[in-house]
């Protein structure tokens, strides 16, 4: 709460109208720059149906991650921990099935803990947050050791592997031509689009985010409405937890540390406004999908992993300078008329 | 203030964390009664170096009301372009040359985090975030990833000039502790004075409490965000170029994942995230337990897989009590 967020809840509910997004025209202006760009460039190995699949392997993790990061920093806040928590719940899981033989219950079961895991980190989060008024930032930082502390304590170091078949089905297989972990993430986002925007939940986050104090003056719990906040971030953060452990076979505390800036990024770049506030479920899926296609247009161009992460950096500065200048010329238009 | 200061000296941030770091070293101590030894004191100032300069950088844009946490990659870009340079294309064995060339990438990195922060007002944690993974992957793909492990003559003639060389009688082991350990004190002296005696200091406390009524009062708020980033990435490289010499050693990720233990070392230390609050004593009183507890983990007989865990939960419960605190004295004024 450093910015004093004097600006009413008006724009984000004025943007919820038929009017075409411009943030949207945006992402989806660059996604056809980028397959026209590899249509000119690598036309035989880019569009193959073996590169479509493995690019619809690859984004689920950090897809359903960056809606965990969506939801907080709608709420004002932000979720530093959720690569942690997605660690510990990946190795909670690991831990029952392996121990378990690997038979079918103890799968279900595991995949239970994990989500449960992830939801009690994330309640621990939000209370935190919300009953001593922390920036959420701090106390998610903390955390982010506290739980990757407490998955390496729980694995000892060495990572868990040997998962059975079944459980490296989910992140692995696929119906015909199809992965499965396609219907997660599209589960996932419809399960988003339908809290954000059609239950009074999704209403009070983004009445939250946009003005803390006028939303505590009107009557919203925001103790409970932060808890659950972090809370349903700290169940994503669980689902990818499954995905990813699944997906490697293997669960440890140091998996997927790339992925924080990542989801920012994605986010961000979705149009999700760092304040707070402001943000949409269609923005943000189309972001991840945006992401994936240069992660893979690298990928196949032979770039290094390294570099990925310094056009990463340099796309996330570059969004948030497209943000500011939108914003300038927004305010224009409104002044004018 | 100063009245609240008084009333409340014996409850005050900076004491409880004194006690706390007397209860810290009594119960270490009667486990192991060796700890209580002039090599401990030799040690814990040994570790600290790199903790202590790091947190004023991170301090002072605390207090400006940013939040950086690009340095360790910003650091390990300044360590590992100079001894390239050095190893690879030609050996220049000067220490001028090395400590120059790392202060001035640190420069360049602090204004490009001003720069994004000041001028296009992006939030500082993601301009932040971005800086860093520009310079680490900015590095790594040009540079590729290598481990420097020898230092040139000149920089190994600081690493063998101490300031205090410490043999324990029992043992016969020798402690030393290097000349490299005035730059923190003279940093600490240093920032010490600017943030109280000049316009400078005072105009970064009234940015990070409420930059418009600084900007009324007649504060140039671009200008001393600016400085705060600038004076942080300098202090970085200067810092990291320090790490090189005593590790003997420089690679591309030294120092990732510091931010954590610094951040926690100024919050700790009664620096608020939100800006405006904090001082280098409590700082130093910070970093002195943090250090502590890292160090001396597995003399109380906790396994090393559970540090992290433990450092975690130190952490979170000093950063609950600071902002309780901080939160009471806070409804006491009003």
């Amino acid at each position: 709460m450093k910015t004093t967020k004097t600006t009413p809840a008006v724009p984000a509910l004025k943007k919820k109208g038929l009017k075409p997004d411009t943030h949207i025209t945006v992402l989806l202006s660059m996604m056809a720059f980028v397959l026209l760009l590899m249509a000119v460039l690598k036309p035989g190995s880019y569009f193959t149906i073996s590169n479509l699949r493995s690019m619809i392997f690859q984004f689920p993790e950090y897809g359903v991650l960056s809606f965990g990061m969506m939801i907080c920093m709608i709420a004002g806040g932000i979720d530093l921990s959720l690569v942690g928590i997605m660690n510990l719940s990946g190795v909670a899981a690991a831990l029952i099935i392996t121990n378990m033989g690997g038979t079918n219950a103890s799968i279900v079961l595991g995949c239970a803990v994990a989500l449960v895991v992830g939801a009690i980190c994330g309640a621990l989060n939000g209370f935190i947050i919300a009953s001593l008024s922390i920036p959420a930032m701090l106390v998610t930082l903390c955390s982010l050791q506290l739980y990757t502390g407490l998955a390496l304590a729980i694995t000892g170091g060495p990572a868990i592997n040997n998962m059975p078949d079944a459980f490296k089905n989910i992140a692995n297989g696929s119906i015909g031509p199809i992965p499965y972990v396609l219907f997660i993430f599209i589960a996932v986002a419809l399960g988003m689009a339908f809290i954000m925007n059609c239950t009074v939940f999704g209403n009070e986050i983004y009445f939250l985010g946009s003005n803390a104090r006028a939303a505590r003056y009107s009557g919203i719990n925001t103790l409970r409405v932060t808890v659950m906040t972090h809370m349903l971030s700290g169940i994503l953060g669980g689902i990818s937890g499954i995905l990813i452990t699944s997906h490697l076979n293997s669960a440890k505390s140091s998996n997927g540390s790339t992925y924080t800036l990542l989801t920012l990024l994605i986010i961000v770049l979705g149009g999700v406004h760092p304040d707070g506030g402001k943000g949409k479920v269609m923005g943000v899926t189309l972001s991840v999908l945006l992401l994936q296609l240069i992660a893979n247009a690298f990928t196949i161009m032979r770039a290094p992993d390294t570099f990925k992460t310094f056009v990463n950096g340099c796309l996330l500065v570059a969004a948030l300078i497209l943000d500011v200048v939108l914003e300038k010329r927004a305010a224009k238009k409104a002044a004018k008329s | 203030m100063n009245k609240l200061k008084t009333k409340s000296l014996l409850t005050s941030t900076q004491m409880i964390l004194l006690y706390v770091i007397v209860a810290f070293c009594l119960v270490v101590g009667i486990r192991q009664p060796a700890f209580f030894s002039p090599a401990t004191v030799i040690t814990i100032c040994r570790a600290g170096i790199f903790t202590m300069c790091f947190a004023l950088c991170e301090m002072v844009v605390l207090i400006s009301g940013g939040i950086d946490v690009s340095f360790p990659a910003i650091g390990c870009v300044a360590m590992y372009v100079p001894m390239y340079i050095i190893n690879r294309v030609t050996p220049i064995d000067s220490a001028l040359f090395a400590f120059g060339l790392a202060i001035l990438i640190g420069l360049l990195f602090g204004l490009l985090n001003g720069f994004l922060v000041s001028i296009l007002r992006l939030p500082p944690l993601i301009a932040t975030l971005a800086t860093s993974s520009i310079a680490s992957g900015g590095v790594v793909t040009l540079l590729g990833t290598r481990e420097f492990t020898t230092l040139p003559d000149s920089l190994q003639a600081i690493y063998n000039t101490n300031i205090i060389t410490y043999t324990a009688p029992g043992t016969g082991f020798t402690y030393l502790l290097n000349v490299l350990f005035l730059v923190p004190v003279l940093a600490c002296l240093g920032v010490a004075w600017m943030l109280r005696y000049t316009m400078l200091g005072r105009g970064l406390y009234a940015i990070g409490g409420d930059k418009n009524a600084a900007r009324v009062a007649g504060f140039n708020v671009r200008r001393l965000q600016f400085f705060a980033y600038t004076f942080s990435g300098v202090l970085t490289g200067a810092t990291a170029m320090m790490y090189t010499v005593l590790m003997h050693s420089s690679t591309t990720s030294a120092l990732m994942g510091d931010e954590m233990i610094v951040i926690a070392a100024c919050v700790i230390g009664g620096v608020r995230i939100t800006g405006g609050h904090g001082g280098v004593l409590g700082v130093v009183l910070g970093v002195v337990l943090i250090t502590l507890v890292q160090n001396n983990l597995n003399m109380l007989g906790i396994p090393t897989s559970w540090q992290t865990f433990v450092v975690g939960l130190i952490i979170l419960l000093g950063t609950i009590i600071t902002s309780w605190q901080a939160k009471r004295s806070s409804h006491g004024k009003a």
